[in-house]
């Protein structure tokens, strides 16, 4: 008897350090849970702190609302492993400790040295699934940094204006979702093609990524 | 190309089907990509009734995604994350109208006259030379407009590509490309907003409505029929696009079938329409790739690589040691996961983004090889592959090769994304290292968007599923019209080989009573 209750007890003690004490997320996020949201903030801050050649950090990027945007139009295979991914490295340090001190906390509740060092860790590690698990990591949190307009446009990489001309295809498809009935064109819509003119680097930047200031 | 008058030919699309329906016709095309398209095309053009059924939606301009991890969720199988097991490597599918040829860098290459013989001599193949298959490439490259890309498009981070081969004696040219008016913006893989790239869903799908082709989009055929040694048509269900929640049932009866679905795709089809084709057991057998590897490399002077055509430069010098060499562009989010390191490292070299340039590798590892499973519930493959001991020095002297082209082009320092070596090399003589180090398979980061053999040709019906022609050696009117029919790999992107040889099957499928 004493046995199963000391059970229950580990049970429910490590059911607590796993899953309980996050924070509500500041925004609302449709597949992301609390605990990966306040994952993602940390992990998106080791990666992308602020300051630096790049002045945004990761948190000013809103890496936690992308990768939301992004699970929600993903495969639900891939979205089961990315979440399963975010839980792993959320949790590995409840085993595998970050450097001290009290390095036997989920990564979120660690202090931005150790997250850093963790995350180094999987980097470099001679396991390769590990780095695997990294990698996939820091594709998801690069991919958002690189989405964000004021990045994209300190680097020069935004995309530009273009001025898409009206070719055959467009009378015979209409956008994704849509009946024939949204066609916009007609056959006196139809436009030159494209006659081949550089783009050049004074192009404005295109609205999605437009802004004021950088 | 003629403005569309009414011939007769159509393209539904998800929201017109409201019942379950079917339909009668000549021939039916599964898969709208560089395979499937072009014999639709040809055989409506020869006069025949086709229908072509492609899984994905057509995309409009207004579809296209410039975020590139949308883009891959909404353009490519499992969104883009499927990848092999065994030696793990991500792997490209495309699901959209036009396929592959969508999402695409638009590069169209004849693969050399050795590889052609090689496939002859080792598959038994009696007509499939670079003299016999020639005609078909030219009547494709006539259709699509396929030319040099032009010098004023290629943007200082292909034309360092060139700078760099010629002050070391090595051969380079401009690739040339399924493109129109190219702008050089670099959007290939995202869509292109010039309407420039000729991908199918522009050129050779309006074509074979033109001459009355009907196109079912958003649905997923899931069986051959069949009857002992004639395929009867297809089955299948229609598909909401980018969630594949399945919907209404549909039939296609037809005189001939002609499977383009691609590589894992058509397979995966044959083993689940009860192993259809498959007495030489060959199907899903000898997967290969193309794995390719890249380098990122950093000048003083300022390359704004976002400029230019996305990939315009290559040398063929290399393909009897078993690679090619080409520049690289892709949406900055996709490039900079190669970028080692966490933190403010990570930022500094991100920052050096408008100083880089990328040249990549894609590896002929014929030895590498691999097979396409069927999953339980789903029509997603399963794929195992590995990449052979031997395969790996291809890799390695190639990132060399590229090393070498950068810094005689004037990079200062390179980023090879390799396992085992330092993160930035800052010198030829520190990348020796990549002659010298003993790699293992998993210290490549690696793509293979090039898959074949699949469905391999093969003149002895007991070690292919397809003649030479593309007939189904089990079958009398099956087909099969995409890269899983190459006996080997083509050392070369495989579009345009892809599209020739289905030149020539549309013409046995258009002659077919």
């Amino acid at each position: 008897m004493l046995g199963w209750l000391l059970l229950a007890a580990v049970l429910g003690y490590a059911l607590i350090r796993i899953f309980s004490g996050y924070p509500r997320p500041p925004a609302s996020t449709r597949v992301l849970a609390p605990r990966e949201v306040a994952f993602l903030e940390a992990a998106a801050l080791a990666t992308f702190p602020p300051g630096g050649a790049i002045p945004a950090s990761g948190s000013e990027a809103d890496l936690p609302a992308y990768t939301d945007r992004w699970l929600q139009v993903l495969h639900p295979r891939m979205r089961w492993l990315m979440r399963s991914l975010f839980f792993l490295l959320e949790h590995a340090t409840l085993f595998f400790p970050a450097p001290r001190p009290r390095g036997f906390r989920r990564f979120s509740s660690l202090a931005p040295q150790q997250q850093a060092a963790v995350l180094e860790g999987w980097r470099t590690s001679r396991l390769f699934p590990r780095r695997i698990v990294f990698e996939s990591l820091r594709a998801i949190l690069t991919m958002g940094y690189f989405s964000h307009p004021p990045v994209l446009r300190q680097l020069g990489l935004a995309p530009r204006e273009i001025e898409t001309p009206v070719c055959e295809a467009d009378l015979l498809y209409p956008p994704v979702g849509c009946g024939p009935e949204a066609i916009a064109y007609g056959l006196s819509d139809l436009t030159p093609p494209s006659d081949g003119t550089p783009l050049q680097r004074d192009a404005p930047v295109h609205p999605a990524y437009a802004g004021s200031g950088s | 190309m003629k403005a569309l008058s009414g011939h007769g030919g159509e393209v539904r699309v998800f929201a017109q089907y409201d019942r379950d329906f079917a339909l009668e016709t000549d021939v039916v095309v599964v898969g709208s990509g560089p395979g499937g398209a072009v014999v639709a095309k040809e055989v409506a053009e020869a006069g025949r009734r086709v229908v072509l059924i492609e899984e994905g939606p057509p995309f409009t301009p207004s579809d296209f995604e410039l975020d590139s991890a949308v883009s891959m969720s909404r353009t490519m199988r499992e969104s883009g994350l499927r990848t092999t097991f065994g030696t793990v490597m991500p792997t490209m599918q495309a699901i959209c109208l036009g396929g592959g040829s969508l999402v695409n860098s638009a590069i169209c290459v004849r693969p050399p006259d050795f590889v052609l013989d090689e496939w002859c001599e080792r598959h038994q193949l009696q007509q499939t030379s670079r003299a016999d298959l020639d005609p078909h490439f030219d009547a494709v490259a006539a259709f699509l407009g396929i030319a040099p890309t032009p010098e004023d498009v290629q943007g200082p981070r292909n034309l360092l590509f060139r700078t760099g081969c010629e002050a070391l004696g090595i051969g380079s040219e401009p690739i040339p490309r399924n493109v129109r008016g190219c702008r050089g913006s670099g959007e290939c893989f995202t869509g292109c907003r010039s309407r420039a790239k000729q991908s199918m869903d522009v050129s050779y799908v309006p074509a074979a409505v033109n001459k009355g082709a009907q196109v079912l989009t958003s649905a997923r055929v899931e069986a051959v029929r069949s009857d002992g040694r004639r395929a009867t048509g297809v089955e299948g269900r229609i598909v909401t696009p980018f969630t594949g929640r399945p919907g209404h049932r549909f039939r296609v009866d037809a005189d001939a079938v002609v499977l383009a679905a691609g590589c894992m795709a058509t397979p995966v089809l044959l083993h689940k329409s009860g192993n259809l084709a498959n007495r030489s057991g060959q199907v899903g057998e000898n997967l290969r790739f193309h794995p390719g590897v890249a380098i990122t490399g950093f000048f003083d002077e300022r390359v704004d690589p976002g400029f230019g055509a996305t990939q315009g430069y290559q040398s063929l010098d290399f393909l009897p040691e078993g690679f090619k060499l080409e520049t690289l562009w892709a949406p900055p989010g996709v490039l900079a996961v190669r970028m080692p390191g966490t933190g403010l490292d990570l930022k500094a070299r991100l920052a050096q983004a408008p100083h880089a340039a990328i040249f990549d590798a894609i590896a002929s590892c014929n030895r590498s090889t691999g097979r396409v499973r069927p999953r339980r519930r789903s029509l997603d493959p399963r794929l195992l592959w590995r990449l052979h001991p031997e395969d790996v020095p291809i890799l390695s002297r190639a990132l060399y090769v590229l090393a070498e082209i950068f810094f005689a082009a004037g990079a200062h320092t390179l980023i090879p994304g390799v396992q085992g070596i330092p993160p930035e090399l800052r010198s030829l003589e520190e990348a020796q290292v990549l002659r010298k180090h003993a790699f293992k398979p998993s210290d490549f980061v690696t793509g293979g968007n090039h898959a074949f053999c699949t469905t391999r040709m093969h003149g002895d019906p007991a070690q292919g599923v397809v003649d030479e022609l593309g007939r189904c050696h089990d079958m009398e009117n099956l087909y099969i019209s995409d890269t899983g029919v190459f006996p080997q790999c083509p050392s070369v992107n495989p579009m345009y080989t892809a599209m020739a040889l289905a030149h020539r099957t549309a013409q046995v499928v258009a002659q077919l009573d």
